[in-house]
Order: structure tokens, then C-alpha cells, then sequence
């Protein structure tokens, strides 16, 4: 009976190496993951509130996956999609600039002598908009679109649209309002 | 009669992780490995377009083993696999092989621009791609179970059954190896 013990605790200890096994390998697996675990939005507006007539800024930070990148906005070639921001501006709000960071040159497997243009980690864009004097008072909302196409070292996910939402509060010209989030927008853009 | 109940709760645990571990090989395969689907025992009924706008079903190539690979020109690993395909399309294309390209989320116009000057160094040689190269769409992608990413090949038998899964950058050793099995 002491055998059958030490057996079935043989089993037992067994089983559960071979879970922790299996999910390692799952954790390890390659397959890309869904556009919405790769790629994470973080909008930020440089005032608070936007009197009219001023020109302020908005910041998508957008967080990269570990082991994933994405084509910057000027890419190694014709063929690869640019990552791009696009405001669709209510009346009485103008675009000024997108500003987009220059991306970093890097080696991947499946491109080994020719280097890719592409962003990773955390990358910050910028758009410079300026509320008019027709803009509506109080809370606005700026829908802006993300396109992206990220890939990892063996695989790419298709190209996608994210909707990011920009909150912004306007005031009326030469009303009181302040700069916000200074570690974002007090950086000299890269590009 | 614990004892009993323990020794038979590890045995059938230590199946279940067994199943799980061979589950997760043969549902998923990334980074070139291979893998057999499990639900996908057939090769769907499917009809591409090709850059011309005709049909052509995937059931017309039986007779044939069959690389279906499904690639886009924006996709850089897939461009990257190219010479590979064109090199085993080249060799094994007298022997009752082809490789069917499948553009996805891509236009039509974009994919013969690209397949008509873009070359590929095959072993020291500048080479067009040499292969069929029809439209993808999210239909057909959904009909092979859905593309978790691109590239994603599809090995299929002369009669028409899903051999094998390949996703991501293909292992040329490994495909190869698969592809003369079927040969």
C-alpha cells in the first residue's frame, strides 16, 4: 500500500509539472495576440479647459506589447502601412500638425539585412489643434482614429482602426485655464 | 480505499494534462512549427478571385498537394518566407505540387503591382514570384478557422485534407520535409 502512496504522489507531482510545463509553453507560444492586447491608447490634452481661440494639443501614448512593434509613421517602404492618427473634427475645431516621433531602425528574423522603421515600447503622437471662435462651449468630444499594423518577430496582425475619444472642456475666450501633464507636453516632439 | 481514490484522481489528471499538452501542439502552431488542426480534418469548400476577378476554387487544384498561403504585401514576414515558396514551387511543381498565394487585406491593383515587379533572391537569382496568386478575404480566412495571424499556410493532401497548419515565418526544413511526405 506504501507503494501505491508513493506511486500515486509520483502521479501527482507529475500532473502538476506538466501543467506549469504547458502553460509556459502556451505563455511562450508565438501566435499573435488580439489587436486590443497588443496595442493599448492613452489620450491626454495639453489644456484644461480650451479657451476659444487658443491652440493647444492632444497626445495619443500608445503602449506597444513586449515583443511587438509597429511601422512607424514613415516605413521602410511603399508596400508597409504607416501608423497614422486621424482627427474627425466637430465644426469650429481646426488642425494645425500631426506630429508623429521618428521611429527606430531595427533587424527582425524575418528581415535580416534589411532593417525596419517601426515603433515599440511606448510612443507618444501629437496632434495641434486649435479651438475657433465657433467652437461650442462646454464638453466636446474629438474622435481621433489610430491605424496601426503591428507585427512580432514571425508574425503580423492585419491592419486596424482604433477609435480613441478626446475630452475636451471649452471656455470662452480669455477665460482662465491651465497647462496639463507637462511631462508629455513640455517633451520636443522627435520627428 | 483513499488510496485507491488518490492513485486514480493523479492517473486521470495526469490524462487530462496529457490531452491539454497535445491540445495546445496541434491547435495552434506559431513561429514555423507545424501543426493538425484539429476540427479542420477537410480543407473548406472555398473560391478565391483571382487578380482578374474569375473564380477559382481551392476543389480545382485536387489531384495536387497543396501550400495555401495566406501572405499580404504589407506584411513583412510574409515577404520574408517568398524565396522560400518560390524556390519549393520551382522544385516541386513538376511533381504534383503548387503553391496557391493568398493576398489578404490587400487590393487588387496593390497585389499585381507587387507580384509583377517585385523580385526575390532565389539561391543568388533575381525571380518573380512563379506561383498562383489569388485574392483572400475574410470569409474564406473564416471558412479555414479563422487566421490568428499572417503568414498562415495550410499543407493540403492530393485529396483535399488540411495536413498541417503553419503559423507565422515558415521553418523551410520543416515545410519541405512536410511537403515531400505528401509527394
Amino acid at each position: 500500500m506504501k507503494l501505491a502512496m508513493r506511486f500515486a504522489r509520483v502521479f501527482a507531482l507529475s500532473a502538476l509539472l506538466l501543467v506549469s510545463g504547458a502553460a509556459a509553453t502556451m505563455a511562450q507560444d508565438a501566435t499573435p495576440k488580439k489587436p486590443s492586447e497588443i496595442v493599448t491608447t492613452h489620450p491626454y490634452i495639453s489644456l484644461d479647459p480650451v479657451p476659444r481661440g487658443k491652440e493647444f494639443q492632444a497626445a495619443i501614448v500608445v503602449k506597444i506589447a513586449t515583443g511587438y512593434h509597429m511601422n512607424s509613421h514613415k516605413p521602410s517602404d511603399s508596400y508597409l502601412i504607416p501608423t497614422t492618427l486621424t482627427p474627425q473634427l466637430p465644426a469650429g475645431f481646426a488642425l494645425a500638425e500631426a506630429i508623429y516621433p521618428a521611429g527606430h531602425n531595427e533587424k527582425f528574423p524575418f528581415s535580416p539585412d534589411k532593417p525596419l522603421n517601426v515603433y515599440s515600447g511606448s510612443v507618444t503622437l501629437r496632434l495641434r489643434l486649435t479651438a475657433q471662435d465657433s467652437a461650442a462651449l462646454g464638453a466636446t468630444t474629438i474622435p481621433v482614429t489610430l491605424r496601426f499594423q503591428a507585427c512580432n518577430n514571425s508574425a503580423c496582425l492585419p491592419p486596424v482602426k482604433v477609435p480613441v475619444s478626446l475630452q475636451v472642456e471649452v471656455v470662452a475666450a480669455g477665460a482662465a485655464s491651465h497647462a496639463t501633464h507637462p511631462e508629455i507636453f513640455s517633451e520636443k516632439p522627435s520627428s | 480505499m483513499n488510496r485507491v481514490v488518490t492513485t486514480l484522481s493523479a492517473a486521470v489528471l495526469f490524462s487530462v494534462v496529457m490531452l491539454g499538452v497535445s491540445g495546445c501542439k496541434g491547435g495552434a502552431s506559431s513561429g514555423g512549427a507545424a501543426g493538425k488542426p484539429a476540427a479542420l480534418a477537410d480543407a473548406p469548400d472555398v473560391t478565391f478571385k483571382d487578380l482578374q476577378g474569375k473564380d477559382v476554387t481551392l476543389a480545382s487544384f485536387k489531384g495536387k498537394v497543396v501550400l495555401v498561403n495566406f501572405w499580404g504585401t504589407w506584411c513583412e514576414p510574409c515577404r520574408g518566407e517568398i524565396p522560400i515558396l518560390i524556390a519549393m514551387q520551382q522544385k516541386y511543381g513538376p511533381k504534383g505540387f503548387t503553391l496557391l498565394g493568398a493576398a489578404t487585406n490587400d487590393e487588387e491593383k496593390t497585389v499585381d503591382s507587387f507580384i509583377h515587379t517585385t523580385q526575390f533572391n532565389v539561391g543568388g537569382q533575381e525571380m518573380l514570384m512563379n506561383y498562383p496568386i489569388v485574392m483572400g478575404s475574410d470569409d474564406i480566412s473564416t471558412k479555414f478557422g479563422g487566421l490568428l495571424g499572417m503568414p498562415t499556410s495550410y499543407l493540403i493532401t492530393r485529396d483535399g485534407k488540411i495536413a498541417k497548419r503553419y503559423i507565422g515565418s515558415l521553418n523551410e526544413n520543416q515545410v519541405v520535409k512536410d511537403v515531400e511526405s505528401q509527394l
